[in-house]
């Protein structure tokens, strides 16, 4: 859909982009993540095009150049407009047609939870209410690509739910979203594919399934020290370690659980404790960024 | 398109009205129009048009600074998004600047009449022509000044020929007299090398900008502002010619091009609006 090749951009002697690369396929939930400063906003508003880059290239695969909604990390919305009339504009500017504008207003409050309190003026409104509102004009018109910065900030849980149905529904209807958020578990709920973004460049980029499928774990924890087993254990695969009374099985070795199990049973050991754990986004993040 | 425009136009429009600015900006016509014209009588009708115009003109300058500063805020961002091209949100911001002082200036035009002064039809038909032109010209000079259209250097570069050709005028025939001079000198300096199919031409240049030059310079930069002074000329004697008549036009080639490069200007910069 969109392919950004080697883009810089600086501020002054900061470097926002550094030679970045990504490709934007149709039709796929994008999730960025990174700490405060990677580059995820000026990111985003260069795929908005209010950002002219200072390197590099950004190409459309298509005729056209694709339809955008953004929703922006800084709710701020004219205050003296009801939520309605904000929408109303909001789709005016998208190019849904004049009949149609009032039906596709209110599917986007619907969809938001937003009915009730549509004919309340903006500045009234709670940070939840305006995260959702943001939400909604973004999707209004069904815009090619869905920009949304930090979708989940400052609301609970039933918000976070009704966001994330949201997003799922759009993907569903064959639109193409990127996300940011701090929020890693929305990320793994929602996202089909994880950027961690940091100083500036892509450090780390995968399918979201395989990303979580990678270095799956298991402990078994007994209620003695396992050292005199320990040669005996870690003979049987070199990903499988001793470590006091616990036995950790990584990856590969994490098909012989249950002939460990047993033979850890066998030698008159009790086991208090066995968990397989899958790989989180957040240990992801925490080895990359760190 | 118009759509968009006609929407966004609408907002911006309605975003100034409730602003404190919009507020003061109707309240200083009216301060304006008391002073005057209702605290004393005043027939006349060329104090009528240029007063009016005056007041159309400052009125569209500084709406236009207040509705691009209102666009220029992060709020906009969402909506310029989904705009096709960035020329469609400048035109607004200068559409509903222009729509806010019309309906202000003939409002303000209707209770002026309160003071006696007398408008025929041929007056009448006048008076939407040269006010129009000198508003938008007005709100366009007013988008260079903004922080929304303005990129770089822009601002000074703008307003810096502006001051050049409008002081340019008064200090023409000593620039002349100077550029002669040192054209002599050249000449000069020619001369005693041999270079006589330089020093010649240097010469007459030289001559010419001691004799002509001045008053052509000022000639050639008074014409910049030369419908300026027609309209007021022409409002004085109460008839236009058929070329003072063309100093609207004239205003609004003027507008066309500083326009244009306004949205030049505002469709390559990096948008970096206020949060």
């Amino acid at each position: 859909m969109i392919e950004l090749r080697n883009i810089t951009k600086r501020y002054y002697s900061l470097v926002a982009l550094d030679q970045l690369s990504l490709t934007i396929e149709p039709n796929e939930v994008l999730g960025i993540v990174g700490p405060n400063g990677a580059g995820k906003t000026t990111l985003f508003k260069l795929l908005a095009g209010f950002l002219r880059p200072d390197g590099g290239a950004v190409r459309v695969h298509g005729p056209v150049w694709p339809t955008i909604g953004f929703k922006p990390e800084r709710l701020l919305y004219p205050g003296h407009h009801r939520l309605y009339q904000y929408l109303r504009v909001a789709a005016a500017l998208c190019n849904v047609p004049s009949a149609q504008i009032s039906q596709a207003v209110e599917q986007a409050l619907a969809q938001l939870h937003l009915t009730d309190v549509a004919h309340k003026r903006v500045r009234d409104c709670s940070k939840g209410m305006r995260q959702r509102l943001g939400l909604a004009q973004a999707m209004l018109g069904q815009p090619d690509l869905i920009l949304l910065d930090e979708p989940t900030d400052g609301l609970d849980p039933d918000g976070q739910v009704c966001v994330m149905q949201v997003i799922r529904s759009l993907q569903e209807a064959g639109q193409t979203v990127i996300l940011a958020s701090h929020q890693l578990q929305m990320i793994t709920d929602v996202c089909t594919r994880l950027i961690i973004l940091n100083r500036g460049q892509i450090y780390y980029e995968s399918n979201m399934q395989e990303a979580l499928s990678l270095r799956p774990q298991a402990t078994i924890i007994a209620t003695q020290e396992l050292t005199p087993l320990a040669d005996m254990l870690h003979a049987l695969h070199p990903e499988l370690q001793v470590s006091g009374r616990a036995v950790i099985l990584e990856h590969g070795a994490l098909p012989l659980r249950r002939h460990v199990l047993s033979l850890i049973l066998g030698a008159g050991y009790d086991v208090v404790h066995v968990e397989q754990k899958r790989t989180t986004i957040h240990d992801i993040y925490a080895e990359v960024v760190r | 398109m118009i759509q968009r425009i006609m929407t966004l136009l609408g907002y911006l429009f309605n975003s100034l009205l409730r602003s404190l600015t919009g507020v003061l900006y109707i309240i200083l016509s009216f301060i304006f129009i008391y002073i005057f014209f209702l605290n004393h009588a005043t027939p006349d009708f060329d104090y009528y048009l240029l007063l009016l115009a005056a007041l159309g003109a400052g009125l569209a300058f500084f709406t236009t600074l207040s509705t691009a500063n209102i666009a220029n805020q992060a709020i906009s961002y969402p909506l310029l998004v989904r705009l096709p091209s960035r020329v469609e949100f400048l035109t607004a911001v200068i559409g509903s600047s222009l729509l806010f002082t019309t309906i202000l200036q003939w409002l303000m035009a209707l209770i002026a009449l309160r003071s006696g002064v007398e408008i025929s039809l041929g007056h009448l038909l006048e008076l939407p022509a040269i006010w129009m032109s000198v508003n938008i010209l007005a709100a366009v000079l007013a988008l260079h000044a903004s922080d929304l259209a303005a990129a770089g250097w822009s601002r000074a570069a703008v307003y810096g020929v502006l001051t050049l050709l409008l002081f340019g005028q008064t200090g023409a025939v000593s620039l002349s007299q100077w550029l002669g001079g040192r054209f002599l000198a050249l000449s000069s300096l020619f001369f005693q090398r041999g270079w006589t199919v330089l020093a010649n031409p240097f010469s007459t240049i030289a001559n010419w900008f001691s004799r002509d030059g001045g008053e052509t310079i000022k000639s050639v930069l008074g014409f910049v502002f030369w419908p300026l002074r027609a309209t007021a000329e022409a409002a004085q004697t109460g008839l236009f010619t058929p070329t003072q008549a063309l100093a609207p036009a004239i205003f609004l080639l003027y507008a066309t091009i500083l326009f244009m490069l306004a949205a030049d200007l505002f469709a390559t910069k990096d948008l970096h609006l206020t949060e």
